[in-house]
């Protein structure tokens, strides 16, 4: 993404600074370094329909930017491709310097994509953080550190202890953020984050990232409040 | 691997019933076949049982190693078919593990339980109904067990391949097994299909897999070529399996059918 603001990159995708935002803070925190995300001439269609036409990003480490669109815009789509479970029908995406998808990019990347369908649901909230903590190569005593801290960094403890098939679409969603941040993810991958989240676990969300300073953050979304938390706004248009 | 073998237990573990029932099953499998046994008891010709002293000997083997066969070769694309339609499967290829551990992973608790059942069901043939283990050798047991796993483990990531691919592809699976097992001895000797059919069932590995756990069972050796045999068919067949694994699921991602059911 080009940083000049209100920059057209191809003839689909818009992408502006946030007005009235500062990333001072951030960078400050962190040191400089190659992007996370690199994403040159991305393109993608299923069969004739063309979902995302070109689109051009460049993510540093700490930097957010929020994906803004109407439904089908393609801003999962593009998610998607970062987190490397679809391939681009043009251009390429790097994460850390390594192809989205390969097993050094995904190391990088803590996602949550749909949340909703991607738990066991017979299992507890905790049960299954667990067992994605594991895949991460954590020992059983790491993982079960890494998921305690952020049970109690997110105020999870009591949705962790019930079954997911008994938990609303919000309480899942809270357990899709905790699992993306489970592998001390580069880049995190948000799809619509805070939609069926209260007050109170926003907050938590929001709070959980200014904590990781590091993080980079791409976070598709409908909510202004979103916007104005992320210094890149990449707009899709319909 | 582990994480995702304990994962599956966990899952299974809730449904108590059906875990008593998969086991109640195998054992009321094993009666009818003992009293199948007892009804053409004096008929049969132990000739052509491969060393077993009755048909239910013969029987009770082919059905401990079908369930083997069966997870090996069938246990994979199972549980893609489950993640698929779960939901998970994209959450699970998005983790930082290596396809093989993927694969490995998925099939491996449906591998374990059929070996446990395996044992189960051969020692409830020895304890409750008969069967004989004074000859056994339970290095040859063990070995053949795990040779037949292996052999029919490139088969069932081929068809897990299939699964990822074609989705519905679970009942071809569950035909497909069935037929091997019927052609190469499961439930009865080769002997009586007729010529050609036996010709074609003595080729398949699936035969060598049967007498061979026959041969270590009720005489205590000759399994070791069958064992050679099967690890061989193993050595060529999961690398290519594994290849076509990773193609198949190149294509969900290129045709961005992988969150699709």
């Amino acid at each position: 993404m080009a940083r000049d603001s209100g920059l057209l990159t191809g003839a689909k995708v818009v992408a502006t600074r946030a007005e009235g935002l500062s990333t001072a803070t951030r960078e400050q925190a962190v040191q400089p370094s190659r992007a996370v995300v690199e994403i040159t001439g991305l393109g993608r269609r299923f069969g004739s329909h063309e979902v995302v036409r070109t689109l051009d990003l460049t993510l540093a480490p700490g930097e957010r930017a929020a994906f803004w669109g109407p439904n089908g815009s393609g801003k999962s789509t593009v998610l998607r491709c970062i987190a490397g479970t679809l391939f681009p029908s043009s251009g390429r995406v790097l994460v850390n310097g390594f192809s989205a998808g390969t097993l050094e990019a995904r190391r990088a990347v803590g996602a949550s994509l749909a949340q909703e369908r991607s738990f066991y649901l017979r299992l507890t909230g905790h049960v299954n953080l667990l067992f994605f903590a594991r895949l991460h190569s954590a020992s059983e005593r790491e993982a079960r550190r890494r998921v305690g801290a952020l049970e109690e960094e997110l105020e999870l403890e009591d949705i962790a202890a019930e079954r997911v098939d008994r938990c609303s679409t919000g309480m899942v969603q809270q357990l899709g953020f905790a699992r993306a941040l489970l592998g001390n993810p580069a880049v995190v991958l948000l799809d619509e984050p805070t939609r069926s989240l209260d007050e109170g676990a926003r907050g938590r969300l929001w709070a959980a990232l200014e904590r990781r300073p590091a993080v980079a953050a791409l976070i598709a979304t409908h909510l202004k409040e979103d916007l104005e938390r992320c210094d890149w706004r990449v707009v899709f248009p319909c | 691997m582990l994480a995702l073998a304990r994962r599956d237990y966990a899952v299974i573990r809730t449904y108590r019933l059906g875990f008593a029932l998969d086991f109640g099953f195998g054992f009321a499998n094993l009666v009818v076949f003992y009293f199948i046994s007892r009804t053409v008891q004096g008929v049969e010709d132990l000739d052509r049982l491969g060393g077993a002293p009755s048909y239910f000997a013969f029987v009770a083997v082919g059905i401990a190693l079908s369930g083997v066969i069966s997870a090996a070769s069938a246990g994979l694309a199972q549980r893609l078919r489950e993640e698929q339609l779960s939901g998970t499967l994209e959450m699970l290829v998005v983790q930082p593990i290596r396809l093989t551990e993927l694969a490995a992973g998925l099939a491996a608790y449906p591998f374990l339980f059929a070996m446990v059942r395996a044992a189960f069901y051969i020692l409830v043939g020895g304890g409750l109904l008969g069967l004989s283990f004074r000859q056994t050798s339970w290095l040859g047991f063990l070995v053949m067990l795990l040779a037949a796993a292996a052999a029919f483990s490139g088969l069932g990531i081929l068809l897990g391949a299939l699964v990822l691919v074609v989705k519905r592809g679970t009942t071809l699976v569950g035909l497909l097994i069935f037929v091997l097992g019927a052609l190469s001895g499961a439930f009865f000797p080769l002997s009586v299909l007729p010529g050609w059919l036996e010709a074609i069932g003595r080729l398949l590995p699936t035969s060598y897999a049967f007498s061979g756990l026959r041969d270590a069972i009720f005489q205590g050796d000759d399994w070791a070529t069958p064992a050679l045999i099967l690890s061989a068919f193993a050595a060529v067949t999961i690398p290519l399996a594994l290849v076509a694994f990773r193609l198949a699921l190149d294509h969900t991602r290129r045709a961005g059918t992988l969150n699709q059911y």
